[in-house]
């Protein structure tokens, strides 16, 4: 049934009066579905080897020790402490809504979920791990082995050991801000200050890369498109190569994931260099390095009610 | 070895058969499975999968354009297909991975292409979406920076107002001029725009920084959209021209050729398995043409052992009736021998016989001539001279006196010569008997059938010495007989007589090469074991040699300087045709020889003979 003759029904069942509310609006940002309908067996396991210590080579570092779900899935850290005490190059994503997220970690080099933990199970800093070892410890549980047995055929392995972190991952979704309740048609859900913010949000430009459901999180872009940031900031590090170091293409130097906005007021600080402590200071330089453009300090107050709004409980 | 020679062909035949059933049947598999192999589907399927990929990457494309235009407000829409092309990707390596035959390596290079292409693609698009949200949010940003100008300038008061107009108007016309670039981008549009933005620097120089900054950060959106635009436009084009679709025919025509190839195949299977169906039903055909063909030759070798069969029965037949024949010819030789035998015998003793009846005759004649009687006529003369005086006579009468004693001299006389005559007559009659006999005896074993009728043995053997009594009181020969007491035998009597002569005749031949001895041949009779009687004729002449002891028995073998061999043949035959047996036992030579004849009591007659 096409949502056309759908719509039609709802016309006819509820009377024109409840159309106003039930029609989603077309905005740049889109609402983040309801669910993605993942495996809840799986997903139990993974939340688990989400806050399993044994994922680390000395068992002290789990998922959760960086993305605490009770920090918006996050550290509060500039740099995340790894299992052996070295300080991650970048920032610590969030994990929410990452599933709604293109490609993982801030250069992109990972093109799914999965691998965005193989990456951080062999990281020397992070995990250091080795998968062999890693499904040993897992394998040795014999809850895990259970739970394994339950959902998976092939049991214990490397692969689903992924799917299973990965799948509690894509649980991880929030769309229940007001925001979202906003976009889906609940015209009340934020206040008219919020709805100045977000149209100055779009005025601006911030839409321009920070669109679509995870509002970002779907494209890359140049830190600094209007001005050098990187000059302005100094000690230039590998980790401001961004997508080059994946690509190794010129054109991609200093090019990073447009992050999600989503959580935003969760997950300071900001940016892959955590040079942005507030929200304030992020608008800023998002401002002045990527908009080139002089906002008011009004204008950005009201940007920022609109981010609030995009905070939402997984 | 000849054995072994003669195997060895017909197992390497079997083997060679077997191998030849084996290879026809596997050629048979193989041909099938090679047509069955032909699946169209999946080629359907994969061309199927490849005309998914190559939607998808129109609609990519298409999107793109959209975000370029700002229909799409967000890129979502060219982030989806990566996902659903990643896994169309994966089908399309499985589609490579599982091809099989010469085009498989091309198949997976060409997949490897169209990956890089598309990896390419997305790589274009990417940088697409970045210098896209770029352009737009200069091109956006652009009227309202010029229209932030425009107040500024409106407020700037104690200024030049000619060059602020100047100002606003070179932005003016640099707004449009870049909108207009934007929508349809030319070099002497942008030789244009750079000409302004030189004019602006120049008039905006003198005036406060904060008209400086703003122009200065138009002025750096319109570079932006300048630069920017050349970007998103060269990207689009490679977008455009990305070799995606043309990587995609590619594999469509790889496996276009590969299903027409593969139908080829299965259609040159299918026209091999119909040759070989073909070949197959001619082999049977033949084969069946052999079998019906080496079936009439069979019947037809059949047909001719039939009739050499009926021939030979046939010659068979007419040899057994021949050797019939020959042997009734024999045995009537045998016994015409047999008779003739007989015959000399019986001429012999008839001969014998008569010289006794003649002397017998002489005897009687000579007597009678010299009768006494004769004296009584004498008597009788004087008796009648002396008729008157008759008793004077005899009483007074010198010779009358003595006439009585005369007559009862001569009766005596008389009386003895009466007796002798009597005597010599009687010997004559029974010699004359005895010719009688004698022919007789010839003639009935003259006679070809068989009498069968009880006698008493001994007085055959009785018989058949007297036949030959002749010649054995001339060789001196003694006779002696040994009987025993023995029951009456039911048999051709005249056989059995033919035997013995024969056995007697043989003894007294072997008799005579044996001068200075007793010539004896001895005559024995005692009851044999079972129902029969034991004659045996014995003698104590030459004897046999050892070698001819089994062929004394054969036809035409004989010692006899004028024999003709019949003899004993005859005779053996005669015993076995009776059931009974002849056997002939010698120390050696010069050591006698005794000659055994078994018979039965009662002949074996053989069915319908006595009838």
């Amino acid at each position: 049934m096409s949502s056309c003759q759908l719509k039609l029904i709802l016309v006819f069942m509820l009377g024109g009066t409840s159309l106003a509310f039930a029609v989603p609006l077309d905005e740049p940002i889109k609402p983040v579905p309801l669910s993605l309908n993942q495996d809840p067996a799986r997903a139990k396991i993974g939340r688990q080897l989400f806050s399993d210590v044994r994922l680390s080579s000395n068992n002290r570092m789990s998922c959760a020790s960086c993305h605490d779900l009770g920090k918006g899935g996050v550290d509060g850290r500039a740099h995340s402490i790894g299992f052996n005490g070295k300080l991650t190059d970048v920032n610590a994503p969030t994990v929410l809504n990452a599933a709604l997220n293109f490609k993982q970690f801030w250069n992109g080099r990972a093109d799914s979920l999965e691998a965005q933990i193989d990456f951080v199970i062999q990281s020397p800093v992070e995990m250091g791990s080795k998968w062999a070892d890693v499904v040993t410890k897992v394998a040795q549980d014999p809850k895990y082995q259970r739970d394994f047995a339950g959902a998976y055929q092939d049991g214990v392995t490397k692969a689903t050991i992924q799917n299973a972190i990965a799948t509690f991952e894509r649980t991880l979704i929030t769309p229940n801000s007001r925001f979202d309740k906003y976009l889906r048609g609940d015209p009340d859900a934020i206040s008219s200050a919020e709805k100045v913010g977000y149209a100055k949000f779009k005025q601006y430009g911030c839409v321009a890369c920070h669109q679509g459901v995870n509002v970002g999180g779907n494209m890359f872009q140049k830190f600094g498109v209007m001005d050098d940031y990187f000059a302005k900031r100094g000690h230039l590090t590998d980790a401001d190569l961004g997508r080059y170091l994946v690509t190794k293409d010129e054109n991609d130097k200093y090019v990073f994931k447009v992050p999600s906005l989503r959580n935003v007021a969760l997950t300071a600080p900001y940016f892959h260099d955590s040079s942005a402590k507030t929200l304030e200071n992020a608008v800023d330089i998002m401002f002045r390095y990527q908009l080139g453009r002089v906002g008011s300090k009004e204008d950005k107050e009201d940007i920022i009610k609109f981010l609030n709004t995009l905070t939402g409980a997984p | 070895m000849r054995k072994a020679i003669f195997i060895m062909p017909k197992r390497l035949l079997w083997l060679s058969m077997t191998a030849l059933g084996v290879l026809l049947i596997s050629a048979l598999v193989f041909l099938y499975n090679k047509t069955r192999d032909y699946d169209p589907s999946n080629y359907f399927e994969n061309v199927a999968l490849l005309r998914q990929i190559k939607q998808l990457d129109a609609r990519w494309e298409l999107d793109a354009m959209k975000s370029k235009i700002g229909i799409n407000k967000t890129y979502d829409p060219l982030v989806d297909p990566l996902v659903d092309l990643s896994k169309l990707q994966q089908q399309l390596d499985a589609v490579g991975a599982s091809q099989k035959g010469d085009s498989a390596r091309t198949l997976t290079n060409s997949i490897k292409a169209f990956e890089i292409a598309l990896q390419k693609k997305a790589n274009l698009i990417e940088h697409f979406k970045s210098h896209n949200a770029v352009l737009r949010n200069s091109l956006t940003f652009l009227p309202t920076a010029a229209e932030d100008i425009q107040n500024l300038l409106n407020k700037g008061k104690g200024q030049d107002q000619s060059v602020l107009k100047s100002v606003a108007a070179g932005v003016n016309k640099v707004l449009l001029a870049s909108l207009e670039y934007d929508q349809a981008a030319a070099d002497d549009k942008v030789v244009e725009i750079e000409l302004e933005l030189g004019h602006l620097a120049a008039q905006t120089k003198g005036l406060p920084s904060d008209i400086d900054d703003m122009v200065g950060i138009f002025v750096a959106h319109v570079r932006t959209v300048l630069r920017e635009h050349n970007m998103v436009s060269g990207l689009l084009n490679s977008i455009a021209t990305a070799p995606t679709v043309a990587r995609l025919d590619d594999i469509n025509n790889i496996l276009n050729g590969e299903q027409r190839r593969t139908a080829e195949q299965a259609q040159k299977y299918r026209q091999y398995l119909l040759i070989f169906a073909a070949a197959l039903i001619g082999l049977l055909l033949y084969a069946a043409a052999r079998l019906i063909r080496s079936h009439a030759v069979i019947n037809h070798v059949n047909m001719e052992l039939k009739h050499a069969n009926d021939h030979l029965e046939q010659r068979v037949k007419q040899r057994t009736q021949e050797l019939k024949e020959v042997q009734a010819e024999l045995i009537t030789t045998a016994r015409q021998a047999g008779m003739a035998e007989i015959a000399t015998n019986v001429l012999h003793n008839v001969g014998n016989v008569l010289n006794s009846v003649n002397v017998s005759a002489g005897l009687v004649s000579s007597q009678v001539h010299a009768s006494k009687a004769l004296g009584l006529g004498k008597v009788v003369e004087l008796m009648n001279e002396h008729a008157e005086d008759l008793g004077d006579f005899l009483t007074q009468d010198q010779k009358g006196k003595m006439l009585p004693g005369y007559l009862s001299k001569l009766a005596k006389v008389v009386a003895t010569e009466r007796q002798s005559i009597i005597e010599e007559l009687a010997h004559l009659t029974k010699s004359v008997d005895h010719i009688k006999d004698i022919v007789a005896a010839q003639q009935t074993y003259a006679g070809a059938s068989s009498v069968f009728e009880r006698f008493q043995i001994d007085d055959l053997v009785e018989d058949a010495v007297r036949i030959s009594a002749g010649a054995l009181s001339r060789h001196q020969v003694t006779v002696l007989k040994e009987f025993d007491d023995v029951p009456a035998l039911l048999l051709d009597k005249h056989r059995v007589l033919q035997i013995l002569v024969n056995l007697i005749s043989n003894a007294k031949h072997a008799l005579n090469g044996v001068p200075g001895r007793e010539r004896q041949i001895t005559l024995r009779l005692h009851r044999a074991q079972g129902d029969a009687i034991q004659i045996q004729v014995a003698d104590n002449g030459e004897g046999i040699a050892p070698e001819n002891l089994t062929r004394i028995f054969t036809h035409g073998f004989t010692t006899h300087k004028d024999g003709h061999g019949f003899g004993l043949h005859s005779c053996v035959l005669a015993a076995h045709e009776m059931g009974g047996s002849l056997t002939a036992h010698s120390d050696g030579f010069g050591k006698g020889a005794t000659f055994t004849l078994e018979l039965p009591i009662k002949a074996k007659v053989k069915e319908g003979a006595l009838s």
